[in-house]
Formats: structure tokens, sequence, C-alpha cells
């Protein structure tokens, strides 16, 4: 007795071919199988992020971006760490002074032309580009302004300086992400972001004789501002013009 | 009809990338060929919605590209393979082409069926989870061509497909060219001659940003029958013939 015999106890009209195993499309049933193996789930916080955005491409695109990725936040914990220890230790506010270069480097790296490897393919998407791009600075500054906040509570900074620094934050990211979205590389973004503010942190021990000048004078806060708006101009129309290889 | 371009140009500072071309095309497979600095990326990507037409109108699937909603419904129907794909070195095969279905705006039900069927055919299946940066050139450009089909496109926009593929996995796109090209329309840029003899059913030769010739393959062949026309093969010495011809009267009128 073989063993087909054996399955069908030799009763032929068991044997006999019908719409079985024979008529099952293999190839459909692997893409069935890999589709379940292959697919990525997403995270708490891409659900999260695809409910509030209402865009799961959106979504994607911000967990993906580099400058919110673990190790990049590990890394400015550690910048605004060093900060609250020499803020403590001389009674200078050197967070209020670190975070602004901080978030403009997080800001540089948040993707944009030139940054992002497939930026022409994000440009044919049904996503903006433009989109992403806001979407991922956005959360780069409210992270960075949250742990800067949190670091300058550690510290026991008084109210109006936490504050003061959040508005040449704004105008430090807006120059990195303007920086690197003309020269199209993310170094230049950061280059120019802490070049910026180190100058500017300088002009004030220069003028008032204060290294917290930069964050604690309320004269500047328009021109901080009327800057950011600038450089937002400059991002927008240098994301408009796509330079192209005829 | 997919793709009604109307006496389109394109400028990038003082050089007119694309001079002045028109052209229709509906369902099949449609070869650009064309020396380097022809204008045929240029196009491509003006029909890709990457870059607007300096002047000239463009209509894509029915839809003006110049409105923010046509535009995207246009890009949701859209393939694109650009000529320089970038890739996230980070990202696995199946992220990538998953990353872009998304940002196409499929269905997410749909997605994770639509990413293994992409990647299954090009012949990936038993890369789908190794890291791009780990792939090869040809494997990279696979990649490429699965995050452009993953959506069903009934618009494929190709920049040389099939470069840095092997002579075998060539053999296998042109059949997934053709398969495409029975319901949609697949637009492929290419230097490579008899890619557009084995697979097109029409093909544009550019030359200095205007189309010379529309016709298809064998009236290219044609061409260069009785002509002194370099080349290896009859389609190449139609190629050459025509570019001679029309490179002749550009002088000329100079």
């Amino acid at each position: 007795m073989t063993g087909g015999d054996e399955m069908t106890g030799g009763r032929e009209d068991l044997a006999e071919p019908g719409p079985g195993p024979r008529d099952v499309d293999l190839s459909r049933v692997w893409l069935g199988v890999a589709a379940e193996v292959w697919r990525r789930r997403p995270g708490p916080l891409e659900r999260l992020a695809g409910w509030l955005l209402r865009s799961p491409g959106l979504a994607r695109a911000l967990v993906t971006t580099p400058s919110l990725l673990l190790g990049w936040i590990i890394a400015t914990v550690i910048v605004l760490g060093a900060g609250i220890l020499a803020t403590l230790g001389t009674g200078t506010p050197f967070v209020a002074l670190v975070a602004p270069a901080v978030a403009a480097a997080g800001i540089a790296y948040a993707y944009g032309p030139g940054i992002d490897p497939a930026w022409e393919l994000s440009c044919s998407m049904a996503v903006s580009d433009r989109m992403v791009l806001l979407t991922r600075a956005l959360a780069v500054f409210g992270l960075n302004a949250a742990l800067g906040l949190a670091a300058s509570a550690a510290t026991g900074t008084a109210a109006s300086v936490t504050f003061g620094w959040l508005v040449p934050m704004t105008a430090v990211c807006a120059l990195a992400l303007a920086a690197a979205t003309v020269a199209r590389s993310a170094n230049v973004g950061v280059a120019a972001g802490i070049a910026g503010w180190a100058i500017t942190v300088l002009s004030g021990q220069v003028a008032a004789g204060r290294l917290t000048a930069a964050v604690t004078d309320s004269a500047l806060i328009l021109p901080y501002l009327a800057f950011a708006a600038i450089c937002g101009v400059i991002t927008w129309y240098a994301s408009r013009i796509r330079r192209g290889t005829p | 009809m997919n793709i009604e371009i109307t006496d389109v140009t394109r400028r990038f500072g003082r050089t007119k990338a694309v001079a002045g071309v028109s052209m229709e095309a509906g369902s099949g497979v449609f070869g650009l060929l064309g020396p380097n600095g022809a204008g045929k990326t240029s196009l491509l990507r003006m029909m890709a919605t990457v870059i607007p037409p300096t002047s000239g109108t463009l209509r894509l699937l029915g839809r003006d590209p110049g409105g923010y909603g046509p535009r995207k419904e246009i890009r949701r129907r859209l393939g694109y393979l650009p000529q320089n794909l970038g890739y996230y070195p980070g990202f696995t095969v199946v992220e990538f082409v998953e990353y872009f279905a998304l940002l196409k705006e499929m269905p997410a039900a749909r997605v994770p069926a639509a990413v293994a069927a992409a990647v299954e055919r090009v012949g990936l299946g038993s890369k789908a989870k190794a890291k791009l940066r780990t792939l090869s050139g040809g494997m990279l450009r696979r990649a490429g061509i699965a995050q452009a089909i993953v959506n069903e496109p009934e618009l494929l926009l190709l920049d040389e497909p099939t470069a840095g593929l092997d002579p075998e996995q060539r053999v296998t796109f042109r059949e997934l060219m053709r398969d495409f090209g029975q319901r949609s329309t697949v637009i492929v840029s290419t230097h490579l001659v008899e890619d557009v003899g084995a697979a097109c059913s029409q093909v544009a030769l550019m030359d200095q940003g205007k189309i010379v010739f529309y016709g298809t393959p064998d009236e290219l062949t044609a061409r260069g029958e009785g002509t002194s026309a370099a080349g290896d093969a009859p389609l190449e010495r139609g190629y050459s013939a025509v570019l001679a011809a029309a490179r002749s009267v550009t002088a000329a009128r100079a």
C-alpha cells in the first residue's frame, strides 16, 4: 500500500483530483505570506503621528527623521546635561546659550533638498515634499524646545531667561534651515546656525559686556523674529526653484 | 491620452534644456532616445511633476499638473524612477518601497501586499530584509523600479532603468515594461537602443532639446537603410542617420 492509499483508505473516488491544493495559486499564497512577514509594523509613536497628521506617509517621514532618532536625542540630552552642570557650577545660564545651537543643528538635519538622498523622488510624491520638510522641522523644534525647557528648569533659571532663549532659538533654527536648503547641505546648515549664534552671543558680550545679553535683552526679540521670517522666506524660495541637470 | 504635451520648453538659466516639444501618448511603451544633454531627463522630470515647464502646456492623465489638487492626483497614479536615485542606506528593501508607497498615499491596508508584489516582481524577494547599503548597483536599481511600480501606476516614467542590470535582468525587465504597457503609459529614457527595439511600440528621438524623430522602431530602422550611418545594429544605424540629418539641418540654418 502506498502512502497515498493510506491517506484515502484505498478508495479511488477520494483520490480523484478536485478543487484541492492543485488549484491553489502558490505565488499568490506566497505574496500573502511575504506581505505579513516583511511588513514593518508601525510603533505607537508612528501610529499616534499618523492619527494626528491624518497621513501614514507623513507619519513615516516623521519617525525616520535623523534628528528625531534615539541616538540624536540622546546626544542632545547629553549636551544639555553638560549645560546644566556648567550653569550650576558657574552661575552663567549656559543652557540658554547652548540650546539654540543644539536645536539649529537638529533642524539642519531634518531633511530637505540636498540633505535627503531621495529628494528627487520625494518631489514626485503625493505627500508634498515641503509638507514633509515642515512637519519634520516643527517636530525637531518642538522636541528641542521641550528638552531645553526641561534643562532650564533643572538649573533653576528664572522663567524670563527660560523663555528668553526660545525666540533666538527660532531665529537660529530658521537660519540653519535656510542655509541647508540653499546650499543643499546639512553640514553647511549646521555650520551657519552655530556660527550665527556664536557671533550673536559674542556681539552681546562686546556691546553690553554680558555673555548672556543675546538671551536676556528684550530689545532683540523683534529683530530675532524678523530675521526668522526672512530665513523662512528664503527657505520657501530655495525649495520652490528646483535646480536640475539639463 | 495619458500624456499631452504642447510646445513645452524648459530653461535652466541660459541653457534651454527642452526647446518646444509636443507629443501625445496613450497606453504602450514609449522609448525616449537621444545623446547626453538632449533634454530627455528634463522632459521626464516635467512629466514626473518634479519641475514645471518654463512655457507650453502639459496635461498628464487628463489633468493639469499646474494645480495643487490635480498634481496630487497625478502623483498618486504616477511611478517615477529618476536617473540618479538616492537611497536611505539604513532602510531595508521593503522599508524603502513601503516608505514611498505611503508617500504616494496608497491606502495603508493595501501597502504590505503591494510592496511584497513589487519586491517579488523585480526579483528581490531574497533580499527583502537586506539593508540598501549592502546591495549591488543592479539590485539598488531594481529596488528603485519596485518603488516605481508599487502603486500599479497609470503613468510609469523610467530614466535609464536598465543601467547596472545584467543581460538576464534586462530581459526580465523588458517583459515587465511590456506588461505594464498593456494597461499604462510607460516612458523609458535610455541610451540603449536595443532596449527600445525589444520593448517599445513607439520611439521619440531627442537632440538639442527637440524631438527630431517620432515613430515606431521599424520606422527608425528604415531611416538607416541604404545610408553609411554608424552603428552595429539596424536600429543603431537608423538612430545615427536621424541624428546626422537633424544636425545637418541645424548647421545649414546656422
